[in-house]
């Protein structure tokens, strides 16, 4: 049984000029372990699938979800807000783009943590927290935590935020990791470095991932399967070597063709809208469990 | 065309002094794209700011076409060199339409008189791709690459000698980044541009430039030819650079792990 | 435009202000075709009426020299609302283009106006009025110095804070860039990103200024007898309660009426101008 099992997912939202249909019937689903990737551009309807996931939007007034979002079997639509709310940090986590303005400025590394680590055990001391962050740190190749857990994020480089969220994200070993296009605020070689280490720990762990990216590049290398999404809807999906050697759709076709080469070639000519962008989704394999 | 010697710059802040960059030459030819390649702290933004007149050096000397570039930029120097920035959304006031924008360049040069400047206008969106209706629109409506489109037009409107372009591509979607890569491309080959164009993306520096520096902690480590200096990195710095850029092929791949091999 | 209206006639908050200031306007506006005793507004005398409770020939009652209170509360609207103009029409101007070279030109330009500014605010409003007049005398003109003087320092921490944040924005290194002069930049670049909440701000302001002059009026300097003044008419009513309760009640009311609708239109136009980044 997958982990994550979404079907037919619809979202709308009301607004002064009526009703904006973002979502079209996303289908998707990540088994125990598995590193999926959620590949689009933007407004198309990546992040705010997230956003589902997470339990964040369904509380939205304005907000029209429909289908099947299903986590460890349990419907979210059937729990409460205050069950959602009990997942968010404990069974499911998240990581964001930019590392250090997701922390909160006004207070040091050492209390945030211990905010996190309260969702799993509410009465933890700060010593408690102390003692088990230094170990995650740690763990997140941090060679001096105690002065790490002494700073404000601001006092910290971006590499270094990064690795603390992902710290963070991972210390009450979630069943679910949502990553937002992580490391793209951050230099080439320090983003390297920091979704390497990312592979490390959720293997080590059996974390299943959602990477949501537009980077076509880092996607290759991190998933194990890819979905790519066009406008609310998944236009391609299958294992990620099958869709990047053979990509079936026009759009991620277009996607590859405009992404330009590090072995150089020429510039290509590419059409912004194509109503084949439209066409069915291509799927490759089976698809999921 | 411009040529920069010994170029320093030090920004003095409180307590300590940051030296933002030591000691650059480099020069820029007629017609060509040199790309200026470096990851944070590197210091190709302070490059920018040196060329652009915003700041002064610290030491050293610029010349464009053989006459000095003092600190101080009168209004030929500023008509000569312009900028495309990194975020077309903060670039264009979101109070005044996309013409008021574009004719800013043209009133403050007196080009033409004013009543051809209308026409003009029209000629420079239709020069980026878009349409006249355009002009009397407001920057929200517009899409990021089409705003960007409209930036292109606007550093094109007083027809400078060099266009600095501080990654204009970085903030945009790969499809629309792979068009405006093509349009500034076609614009450069047709009309003899000069461009000083600063990224860290390395793909798309191979996509477009002609020539390449690399830049570290302030310094030039690496410049040479764009394909000599992809297929025979010299410096390890430059190296490393490209083998941790994510790749989508199994060419890539092989370069880069090649490369990285040998680092 | 259409947004504009949507919000402005959706929210029932909005267009009750919307309501109560068309009234006020109006009221002061046709004056002269809506009071009964239009005479009433100057020194008049009528001891026979004087002092009557609200009737069919004098809804609001009349006053303490018989003069209908109607009338005289219509035209003292069109005082107050002239003196609002009036102030904000010369705060407003001086105080954005101080605040808007503050921000953007920097070094001493900025710390001098800034350090002006920070004098003015820190003097309590109704004591700087109080003071101006006290050295000069109580008469209306210079009470419309007085409270213009405490007026204009707002406008320029208000627009000198904005102009600091859009400095930073790309358009305005793009009009460097470009050459622009820097008045064009202060003012053709700069100040129309601050016109949303400057307007937001003259809306409550107008509020505000009607019940400065009328506590101003209220202890006697100000607008000065017989002209009508709302808050003028207040004082003098309040010896006579709650026997004479129409003398206080009604001015009070009526300056009620203005500020609230001027508050409830403010916090409308907040919501309209103010989301645009």
């Amino acid at each position: 049984m997958s982990l994550l099992e979404v079907r037919n997912l619809t979202l709308s939202f009301r607004l002064w000029s009526g009703i904006v249909d973002v979502l079209h019937g996303i289908a998707l689903s990540i088994a125990k372990g598995e590193r999926v990737a959620l590949v689009g551009e933007s407004g198309s309807g990546k992040s705010v699938t997230a956003r589902i996931v997470l339990g964040l939007l369904q509380d939205l007034p304005g907000a029209q979800i429909g289908g099947e979002v299903r986590f460890n079997g349990r419907d979210l639509a059937s729990l409460s807000r205050h069950e959602r709310e009990a997942l968010r940090g404990r069974d499911i986590s998240m990581i964001f783009q930019d590392p250090t303005s997701s922390l909160n400025p006004v207070y040091k590394i050492a209390p945030q943590f211990r905010e996190v680590l309260a969702r799993r055990t509410p009465r933890i001391t700060l010593a408690e927290a102390r003692e088990r962050a230094t170990a995650l740190l740690q763990e997140v190749a941090i060679t001096e935590p105690a002065r790490v857990l002494d700073s404000y994020p601001f006092q910290l480089s971006g590499g270094m935020n990064q690795r603390v969220m992902i710290a963070m994200a991972l210390a009450n070993r979630p069943a679910l990791l949502l990553a937002d296009e992580p490391g793209t605020a951050l230099d080439v070689t320090v983003q390297a470095q920091t979704l390497d280490l990312m592979a490390r720990l959720v293997a080590d762990h059996g974390t299943s991932v959602l990477f949501i990216s537009h980077n076509l590049g880092v996607v290759r290398e991190f998933a194990d399967r890819t979905y790519v999404i066009y406008r609310g809807r998944i236009v391609e999906a299958g294992p990620t070597q099958a869709v990047f050697e053979a990509p079936g759709h026009a759009y991620t076709r277009a996607l590859m063709a405009a992404q330009p080469r590090l072995t150089g070639g020429a510039l290509p000519d590419i059409v912004e809208r194509d109503p084949r962008f439209f066409d069915p989704v291509v799927l490759h394999g089976v698809p999921g469990c | 065309m411009l040529s920069v010697q010994g170029l320093s710059k030090i920004y003095v802040t409180g307590r300590h002094n940051v030296a933002a960059l030591t000691d650059v030459t480099l020069t820029v030819q007629t017609g060509e794209c040199l790309a200026v390649v470096g990851e944070s702290g590197s210091g190709k933004s302070t490059l920018a700011n040196l060329v652009l007149g915003l700041t002064p050096p610290t030491a050293g000397t610029m010349m464009l076409d053989a006459t000095p570039l003092p600190a101080r930029r009168t209004i030929d120097h500023r008509r000569a060199i312009q900028l495309v920035q990194q975020n077309p959304l903060s670039a264009l006031n979101p109070r005044r339409s996309v013409g008021a924008s574009l004719r800013l360049a043209l009133d403050v040069h007196g080009i033409g008189n004013p009543a051809t400047r209308p026409a003009k206008v029209s000629a420079l969106l239709a020069d980026v791709g878009l349409t006249p209706d355009y002009a009397a629109r407001a920057p929200s409506a517009l899409s990021g690459g089409q705003r960007q489109r409209v930036a292109i037009a606007r550093a094109l409107a007083c027809d400078p000698r060099l266009i600095v372009l501080d990654e204009p591509t970085s903030a945009l979607d790969v499809l629309v980044q792979a068009q405006v890569l093509r349009l500034l491309h076609d614009l450069r080959l047709n009309r003899g541009l000069t461009y000083l164009f600063i990224s860290h993306d390395l793909a798309v520096v191979r996509a477009i430039a002609t020539r390449v520096a690399v830049f570290r902690h302030g310094r030039i480590v690496e410049a040479g030819a764009t394909d000599a200096l992809f297929t025979s990195p010299q410096d390890p710095y430059t190296r490393s650079l490209i083998a941790a850029v994510p790749v989508i092929t199994e060419q890539e791949k092989a370069m880069r792990d090649r490369l990285g091999a040998s680092s | 435009m259409r947004r504009a209206l949507t919000i402005l006639t959706g929210n029932p908050l909005t267009l009750t202000g919307l309501v109560l200031v068309a009234l006020v306007v109006l009221a002061a506006a046709l004056a002269d075709v809506l009071a009964p005793f239009p005479v009433h507004r100057g020194a008049v005398v009528d001891f026979v009426n004087f002092n009557k409770p609200p009737s069919s020939d004098y809804w609001m009652g009349t006053d303490l020299v018989g003069r209908d209170l109607f009338s005289r509360i219509l035209y003292a609207y069109r005082i107050s609302l002239i003196l609002c103009a009036v102030v904000l029409a010369i705060a407003v101007p001086v105080g954005v283009v101080l605040g808007v070279m503050a921000g953007y030109l920097g070094g001493w330009w900025e710390y001098g106006l800034m350090r002006v500014t920070d004098v003015f605010l820190s003097i309590p409003p109704l004591v700087l009025a109080m003071s101006i007049m006290g050295v000069l005398s109580p008469t209306l003109v210079n009470g419309m110095m007085a409270v213009t003087a405490m007026w204009w320092p707002w406008y320029t921490r208000l627009v000198y804070n904005i102009t600091r944040g859009e400095k930073a924005e790309g358009y305005v290194l793009a009009a460097e860039v470009i050459g622009a002069t820097r008045a064009h930049i202060m003012f053709r670049e700069i100040l129309p990103n601050c016109v949303p909440a400057i307007v937001t701000k003259m809306t409550l302001d107008a509020g505000f200024v009607i019940l400065i002059v009328s506590s101003l009026s209220f202890l006697g300097l100000g607008v000065q007898p017989p002209t009508p003044d709302l808050g003028s008419m207040v004082a003098e009513g309040a010896k006579y309660l709650p026997d004479s309760w129409w003398l206080s009640v009604f001015p009070g009311l009526a300056i009620l009426i203005a500020v609230f609708g001027f508050n409830l239109i403010g916090d409308g136009l907040r919501d309209i101008l103010g989301a645009h980044r």
